[in-house]
């Protein structure tokens, strides 16, 4: 039903647009008066004022519908005599008369549940056909309006100016709210998680095995067991692995990636440069779940049989094979950015040094790179950023087992990794363990934000300098 | 008459496919101040740059003639580039100064060529040569601020100071006071003075009140060639050439 009405909403603007551009071509010219505003910028105004209030109206509707239609539904099937004792049994109930609504429901049926099935079907039918005439309604209401405006010939072009505004100004509030309400959903499940688990128990704590929060309720549960649950969520052994992790690919992302920058900056010609430039960027362009496999399969065995033979003993998910190839994927944002910044050092300082003699690494080493530095180090703690918050190639890589270990033959864990770990399959979503997940991911999210905003300063202050 | 510093014969310098100098035989005179002058992209700014290679730094570009320094060839290509621009310093049109401490803009090209083993004597040239480019006074007392905080006319001193830093011959100036105001101009200029019983000055410039003060010798380029070279009061007074005349009195350019 909504899709037709999109429809023909669709199809009522499309025709007003023509209608508005020619009548108020016809009426320039019928009465000798000039037009506010090109004759299609009133065909605009029409297509607008027909499709917003009407699609905007059918947005709310179909947002509240459901809404309304269960309460009424529930409270009709209490008045016939169905029996539920909390809003679980009533959301049941429900649901079957919905299924009942659709021929896809298989148990018994009783009167009950018959004659309330009879009910929902008549007030969906009431709503559907209440909602076409409101929607009529209003389009009729709005291009009467808008046809009435434009009659008197309107300033369409500054209407159209401020609707628009207001369309673009609805996108970007939605962008926001969005996070907002991630972030919200984040700190509500973490705020349950840490009613349960003491919050210095969580960031101090020694020890994560999660899997010893058996499905129990929070508000039940015994002492024992909260003793026992006290030192399951210690979040010491993840940070130390992710920030393990990260630390060996930056030795390999930093090195390799800004001497690149720096070649491609200053030391390759312009064909190699656009040769070059793009397919350094293709490694940024490969999927990461494809390094992960790589990690897992090709290096972390590779660096098993070496290890072997040099006989050493080296787990086959070791933090080393996935940091490695973890660095491997950062090396283009650490080459890139750097690029960018070293370019942007002005010529004028490179020409300063050689006019006293200096060679061109002396100049990049003693002028552009120490101009270029807060820029570097912003791009560096935006690969950081996006090193902690790696997910695959450590999902695949790095191991499950939550080792407190500085030998990067071992296999540790990261942040990313339990979280994944945590909700594949099915959850409780009331046990700590599930409730967890959140406090991993809202403590991730507050190190990268916090990451960002020292990196977006940094590379801040570097464009003021030079702008 | 003074003794030739520097000698061109037959120097063409082309950008690519597109000439920019065509055989221009100009000869520069030692402690004294060379003016050039002419419209926008005549090719002024390239002579200079080829005097201390910096067209080098340009892939497209390609200079072939001869430049003598004291009769050495300075375009060969085996010619130590670090060591030429050692004697031939240069000024750029927009102050440049490093995003380092005023100390260290000045030390940076001795540091470079292994002048001033010690801290004091470091000292000492960093102090001699704000002194020569007048800036001393105004900044002895904050010598570890960075150079970017000084006002345009004292970074542009500052950049004097640098290219005196390493104890030239030879100091180049390209337009080194078209971004500054007249007073730092004025400033600028008496330096020019000051500098030229020590070092022989070339200085490329738009204003031809500036060539008139400073300069002893005037050159006048249009289109990539030398048009007329002479002592400045003659160029400006009585020029041979009918285009110099225009130029000069303002009727193109």
């Amino acid at each position: 039903m909504n899709i037709v009405l999109i429809f023909l909403i669709t199809i009522f603007s499309v025709s007003l647009f023509f209608y508005g551009k020619s009548k108020t071509k016809t009426i320039s010219i019928k009465d000798n008066i000039k037009l506010n505003a090109l004759p299609k910028f009133y065909g605009y105004y029409l297509v607008l004022w027909c499709s917003i209030p009407a699609l905007v109206f059918l947005l709310v509707w179909s947002l509240f519908e459901p809404v309304i239609i269960k309460s009424i539904i529930i409270e009709t099937a209490a008045n016939q005599g169905a029996i539920f004792s909390d809003k679980n049994e009533a959301n049941l109930i429900y649901e079957k008369i919905k299924a009942i609504h659709l021929g896809t429901y298989f148990g018994d049926i009783d009167s009950i549940l018959k004659e309330s099935a009879l009910a929902y079907a008549k007030f969906i039918n009431l709503f559907t056909n209440s909602k076409v005439v409101l929607i009529f309604g209003i389009i009729i209401a709005s291009v009467i309006y808008s046809l009435k405006k434009i009659k008197n010939n309107n300033k369409a072009r500054d209407d159209v100016e401020v609707i628009l505004k207001g369309l673009l100004f609805v996108s970007s509030l939605i962008a926001i709210l969005t996070t907002l309400g991630i972030i919200f959903s984040l700190l509500f499940e973490s705020i349950k998680f840490f009613s349960v688990i003491n919050i210095f128990d969580y960031l101090f704590g020694t020890n994560w095995s999660p899997q010893r929060a058996f499905v129990r309720d929070a508000s039940s549960i015994t002492a024992a067991e909260f003793e026992e649950l006290k030192d399951a969520f210690g979040f010491i052994p993840l940070i130390a692995g992710t920030s393990f992790i990260a630390f060996i690919a930056m030795l390999v992302a930093v090195p390799i990636g800004l001497f690149s920058g720096i070649y491609m900056a200053e030391y390759a010609s312009i064909k190699v440069r656009r040769i070059s430039k793009p397919i350094i960027e293709i490694l940024a362009g490969i999927p990461t779940v494809v390094y992960g496999f790589f990690a897992a399969l090709t290096v972390g065995p590779f660096f098993r049989q070496v290890g072997e033979n040099l006989g050493l003993t080296v787990s086959s998910e070791s933090a080393l094979a996935a940091g490695l190839i973890m660095g491997i994927m950062i090396i283009p944002y650490v080459s890139s950015l750097s690029d960018d910044v070293i370019n942007s050092v002005p010529q004028s300082l490179r020409d300063g040094s050689y006019a006293v003699g200096a060679t061109k690494s002396e100049t990049i080493k003693q002028v552009v790179i120490p101009a270029a530095l807060p820029g570097i180090i912003g791009s560096v703690l935006l690969a950081v950023s996006r090193a902690i918050g790696e997910t695959m190639i450590v999902v695949m890589a790095a191991g499950l087992a939550a080792n407190l270990t500085i030998n990067p033959l071992e296999s540790t864990t990261t942040i990313t990794t339990q979280i994944v770990m945590i909700l594949v399959g099915d959850q409780e979503f009331d046990s700590p363990k599930t409730q967890s997940a959140f406090a991993l991911g809202l403590t991730l999210f507050i190190a990268t934000l916090i990451l960002n905003y020292i990196a977006q300063r940094a590379v801040k202050k570097y464009r003021e300098k030079y702008d | 008459m003074s003794n030739v510093k520097i000698k061109s014969k037959n120097l063409n310098v082309y950008y690519g496919d597109k000439q920019a100098l065509f055989d221009v035989n100009l000869d520069l005179n030692e402690k004294e101040v060379t003016a050039l002058i002419g419209p926008s992209g005549c090719g002024k700014s390239t002579f200079i740059r080829c005097i201390n290679r910096m067209n080098d730094v340009i892939d497209i570009c390609k200079v072939t003639g001869n430049i003598e320094m004291d009769g050495i060839n300075i375009n060969d290509k085996d010619l130590d580039v670090v060591s030429l621009r050692e004697r031939v310093g240069m000024v750029f049109q927009k102050p440049n100064p490093f995003p380092k401490s005023i100390y260290d803009n000045i030390s940076y090209g001795p540091k470079i060529h292994g002048k001033g083993e010690t801290k004091s004597e470091l000292d000492q040239i960093v102090e001699n040569s704000l002194k020569k480019s007048a800036l001393w006074e105004e900044v002895k007392d904050r010598l570890d601020e960075p150079g970017t905080s000084l006002s345009g006319g004292q970074q542009q001193r500052l950049c004097i100071a640098r290219a005196i830093s390493v104890n030239p011959e030879v100091i180049l100036m390209d337009e080194p006071c078209s971004a500054l105001d007249p007073i730092a101009t004025a400033k600028i200029e008496e330096l020019i003075d000051e500098l030229k019983k020590t070092y022989t000055i070339v200085i490329v410039t738009h204003s031809m009140a500036q060539a008139v003060r400073v300069s002893q010798k005037t050159g006048f380029f249009h289109l990539g060639k030398l048009i007329e070279v002479g002592k400045t009061e003659k160029i400006f007074k009585n020029p041979d050439n009918k285009m110099t005349q225009d130029y000069i009195t303002g009727r193109f350019g």
